[in-house]
């Protein structure tokens, strides 16, 4: 019983999330379950630090590492600065209550995924964490686009979990066992390295990498900009470490994991950044955008050494900035033109902003910075310098269609403009994102340690 | 290290920035007083520091903190005399630049911050000695110039501000790819540990090309220039002094504080090759600014020309020239300062830069067409004006070095090139008879003539007393060129 103790995180997440569905029972305010679930959240994080690192639990099903640990608050930060966000401006009409609670849901799959050690722990949390997310993105039921995106999104992501399940059905036959551990006993030979590639694919899909990513821009497009806030965050977190823990334990494999990691993050990089260019929608380029960053991850993933840790740091490094401008985009609209001129109606919002892109081109102090510096350092120090001066020319495209939505934030002009009026809770989750964008990179070290991550 | 002057010199302006953008467009005129005695404060601690500086000392003022532990990532902030004849600049310009568009009436808090937040930029880049605080003071400068540009900027303002941006970025990103290399092979990311580390040649010679790819775009090095000429032309009066009279030197700074006392071997064996873009880019920058109708744009040109005599004066790799580029650097910075101030001046009064269509300011306005035929007379390099100092030890420098003898003859050419189209200018400008648009202007007001006194000034003490500048960068040169295991 005690060792269940240790998950009291999930379970303070879970709580919030029940309360959510049930909450029209006691109270008729339609934000009374982001009211409650922030604060939760937060307390989960909190609690997840005090728990700190502990060895196998649970028959050794679940250990808390550094990476668990530091994902673990991620997540539940992230979740708590979203869901403060929703209770100042709420999902949408319909079935406010139900986006609270599956977005809980989803977190509460993502911080058991980073925790995991068994692959039917990984599995089920993996479900845990997309399921919900399908709601999310298509819970607008009235619209046609947000439901063909939704559904794009719940088949080509069912697809690819069926392959990694078969996958890893090849694993266990090898290995006899569903322990991480004793991944590093698949042989390299074909059965084992159909495992190694099946597992690769669901987890390319999950991170939006390339050449899995087809269902990204559709689906995000359709969405209501609020659930893309985080469906294209806080997932790709836990993606990230499921990623950064499974190459870690293929051991025999390592070749030809190196091999799919370098190309995926080659096509990643390419399609990415040159695609988000002409988009006009802000979620489609965010989309894009993000399987551009997700081509930097599997870089630093592929280098091994503290590359895995650094592409988990840069996942964070990813999803700060990157909800922030989407929940812009949900106060102002999607499309670019919606932001015309934002520097003359919330100056303070439009500055934040300018840090948020310029974190996400990769200039420091920014987080994204000193998160490309501890991939690229990796990656060098691992053999891949050829990729690294591919990723480092790839920001610099970045930059130009970053360049666009900071133009037209300043220099555009939006003639139907209404005036969003300012809310103290969406005033404190823009403020906590853009704090975190500065703080994390000057205090990057600091972070790391005492996560104990390797620099 | 007792009192963190450096900290304060390089951070002060960022308090300032932080103020005037918080006074906000209702009380622009208070934050404008904010912005200039800030940048009065911030050069009045550049010159108590200057008093204090011991000049055979070498790195001083160092001021030490841990950053990042992990990867020996420090604070590390310290000041030579190379780096003091730069933040001088830096400093003297801002104010100048503050001074200078004290009328600025659109969004006028967001203006003075960005200028006080590039002065943050520009004092760091010079006294940072840690590569990682390097490329963040580096990358600061490249915000609120975007923002200068593409606000107040002429009508192509968006297209140059960003190209700025997007080529600058590109330079840099390739010098980050350099720096993470220099940390893997030396486990550290200070710049003075690394110099004289004697690195593997054949590696050096990789780190050099990255780094090569940052500064060189910064410089600009023909072919590397495009950016420079849109950016000067579409830039306010004052981003272009600052871009022009400091964001440049930031370029070659690099190559004297980074490239040279880190990568001796590689420099040896590239000095040909620059010293060949460097004669090009003087040659082309002259012969293109003959071209020009426009007088910003025959400016933005002889900058290509004279960065060109800085970097001859790199590629000699001898005390004289390393002396000639600073004191090209710093006297750029001044007379190109000054001519850049006219320029605008005039604008300001005619509404046209187009040199067909100012003639005949003598007659009109005496005081605006003697300081540009001064300042003209400067930039040509006029023997007992700043700009023959750094040009004569540079070509002297290159003439005793081991560059080729004909690329140093095409750089003489150069000089004969600058003497032209510098007087066709004064000719068509200053002399003749009046044009339409001169007909009924007033002269410079006492505000502006303040502005450019101190640069006619430092022209005249550099020009005539040339140890003033160069008791500051002797010691320091040749401290590159020891760890370099020459001279």
């Amino acid at each position: 019983m005690s060792e269940f103790l240790l998950l009291a995180p999930e379970i303070i997440v879970l709580a919030g999330a029940l309360f959510a569905l049930f909450a029209d029972r006691v109270t008729h305010r339609p934000s009374a379950p982001a009211h409650i679930g922030a604060p939760l959240a937060a307390v989960a994080a909190a609690v997840a630090l005090v728990i700190g690192t502990r060895g196998g639990i649970l028959g050794g099903m679940i250990a808390l590492d550094s990476v668990s640990l530091f994902s673990r608050v991620a997540i539940a930060l992230l979740l708590a600065v979203w869901l403060r966000w929703v209770s100042g401006r709420g999902t949408g009409p319909e079935r406010p209550a139900e986006a609270v609670a599956f977005a809980m849901l989803s977190a509460v799959g993502g911080m058991l995924m980073v925790s995991a050690r068994d692959l039917i722990v990984f599995y089920i949390s993996l479900e845990l964490s997309t399921m919900p997310a399908y709601i999310l993105m298509g819970h607008r039921r009235a619209d046609a686009r947000g439901l063909e995106g939704a559904l794009k999104y719940f088949l080509l992501s069912m697809l690819t979990s069926l392959v990694m399940l078969y996958g890893l059905s090849f694993a266990y036959g090898i290995s006899g066992s569903t322990s991480y551990a004793d991944l590093g006993r698949l042989d390299g030979g074909v059965l084992g390295q159909l495992a190694v590639a099946f597992v690769l694919v669901g987890l390319f899909a999950k991170l939006s990498a390339a050449p899995f990513h087809y269902w990204t821009p559709d689906a995000y497009a359709g969405a209501p900009a609020s659930s893309v806030a985080y469906v294209s965050t806080v997932p790709k977190v836990a993606g990230t470490v499921a990623l950064v823990q499974l190459v870690a334990a293929f051991g025999a494999n390592g070749a030809t994991v190196t091999g799919v990691l370098v190309a995926g993050s080659l096509l990643s990089m390419a399609i990415g950044n040159l695609a988000a260019y002409p988009q006009t929608d802000l979620r489609r380029l965010m989309a894009y955008s993000g399987v551009a960053h997700s081509g930097y991850i599997l870089l630093a993933v592929a280098a091994g050494g503290a590359g895995g840790h650094a592409a988990v740091f840069y996942a964070v490094a990813y999803a700060v900035p990157s909800m922030a401008l989407m929940l812009l985009g949900a106060e102002e609209g999607t499309a670019l033109d919606d932001l015309g001129g934002l520097a003359a109606r919330r100056p303070a919002i439009a500055w934040s902003a300018v840090a948020w892109l310029l974190s996400l081109v990769g200039i420091p102090p920014m987080v994204g910075f000193f998160g490309k510096l501890l991939m690229f350092t990796a990656a060098v120090e691992g053999g891949l310098l050829w990729l690294v001066l591919v990723a480092v020319a790839m920001s610099v495209v970045s930059a130009g269609y970053y360049f666009r939505v900071l133009r037209v934030l300043f220099f555009g002009e939006r003639l139907d403009a209404g005036t969003v009026t300012g809310k103290p809770a969406v005033a404190i989750a823009f403020g906590a994102l853009t704090v975190a964008t500065y703080a994390l990179g000057v205090f990057a070290s600091g972070v790391m340690e005492v996560f104990g991550l390797r620099f | 290290m007792d009192f963190p002057l450096l900290t304060l010199i390089v951070f002060l302006p960022l308090l300032g920035a932080a103020a005037v953008a918080l006074l906000g467009n209702a009380r622009a005129s208070a934050g404008r007083a904010v912005a200039a005695f800030v940048a009065v404060v911030d050069l009045g601690l550049v010159a108590w520091l200057a008093a204090r500086f011991d000049v055979a000392g070498g790195m001083q003022f160092a001021e030490i903190a841990e950053w990042v532990p992990q990867a020996g990532i420090t604070y590390y902030l310290a000041i030579d005399g190379m780096s003091l004849a730069m933040v001088a600049l830096s400093a003297l310009l801002t104010l100048l630049a503050i001074v200078a568009s004290w009328k600025t009436d659109r969004n006028p808090a967001l203006w003075f911050s960005m200028l006080l937040l590039l002065e943050v930029g520009m004092n760091g880049v010079f006294v940072a000695m840690d590569f990682v605080l390097f490329y963040v003071f580096w990358e600061l400068v490249l915000v609120p110039m975007y923002f200068l540009i593409a606000t107040w900027g002429g009508p192509r303002r968006q297209y140059a501000a960003v190209k700025f941006f997007l080529y600058t970025l590109f330079g840099s990103v390739f010098m980050l790819v350099g720096i993470i290399a220099l940390y893997l092979q030396t486990g550290t990311f200070g710049i003075l540990e690394m110099a004289g580390a004697g690195l593997d040649p054949s590696f050096q010679w990789w780190v050099f090309a990255a780094f090569f790819l940052g500064f060189a775009v910064k410089v600009p090095v023909f072919p590397l220039h495009t950016w420079l000429p849109d950016a000067h032309v579409e830039a306010p009066t004052a981003a272009s002094v600052l871009l022009a009279g400091v964001l440049l030197k930031m370029g070659s700074y690099g190559f004297l504080r980074i490239s040279l006392p880190i990568l001796p071997d590689a420099a040896a064996e590239w000095s040909t090759f620059i010293a060949a873009l460097a004669a090009v880019s003087i040659v082309y920058g002259a012969a293109v600014a003959f071209a020009q109708t426009d007088m910003k744009k025959l400016v933005a040109y002889s900058s290509i020309s004279h960065m060109g005599f800085v970097m001859l004066g790199i590629a000699s790799m001898t005390p004289e020239g390393l002396n000639g580029a600073v004191a090209v650097m710093f006297s750029h910075g001044v007379v190109t300062g000054m001519l850049f101030f006219l320029v605008g001046m005039v604008y300001d009064r005619t509404h046209t830069r187009m040199i067909a269509e100012v003639s005949g300011l003598s007659s009109k306005v005496p005081v605006a067409a003697g300081l540009m035929a001064f300042a003209s007379f400067a930039s040509l390099g006029l023997p007992g004006l700043s700009g023959f100092v750094g040009e004569f030890l540079s070509l002297v420098g290159a003439w005793g070095s081991d560059i080729p003898a004909g690329w140093v003859i095409v750089s003489v050419v150069g000089v004969l090139l600058a003497a032209a189209y510098m007087l066709w200018l004064v000719q068509r400008v200053v002399l003749g008879t009046p044009s339409d648009a001169v007909a009924r202007i007033d002269d410079l007001g006492a505000r502006e003539i303040a502005v450019l006194v101190p640069l006619v000034a430092l022209t005249l003490i550099v020009g005539v007393y040339w140890d003033s500048l160069l008791r500051f960068t002797d010691p320091a040169v040749r401290a590159i060129l020891v760890t370099m295991g020459g001279a």
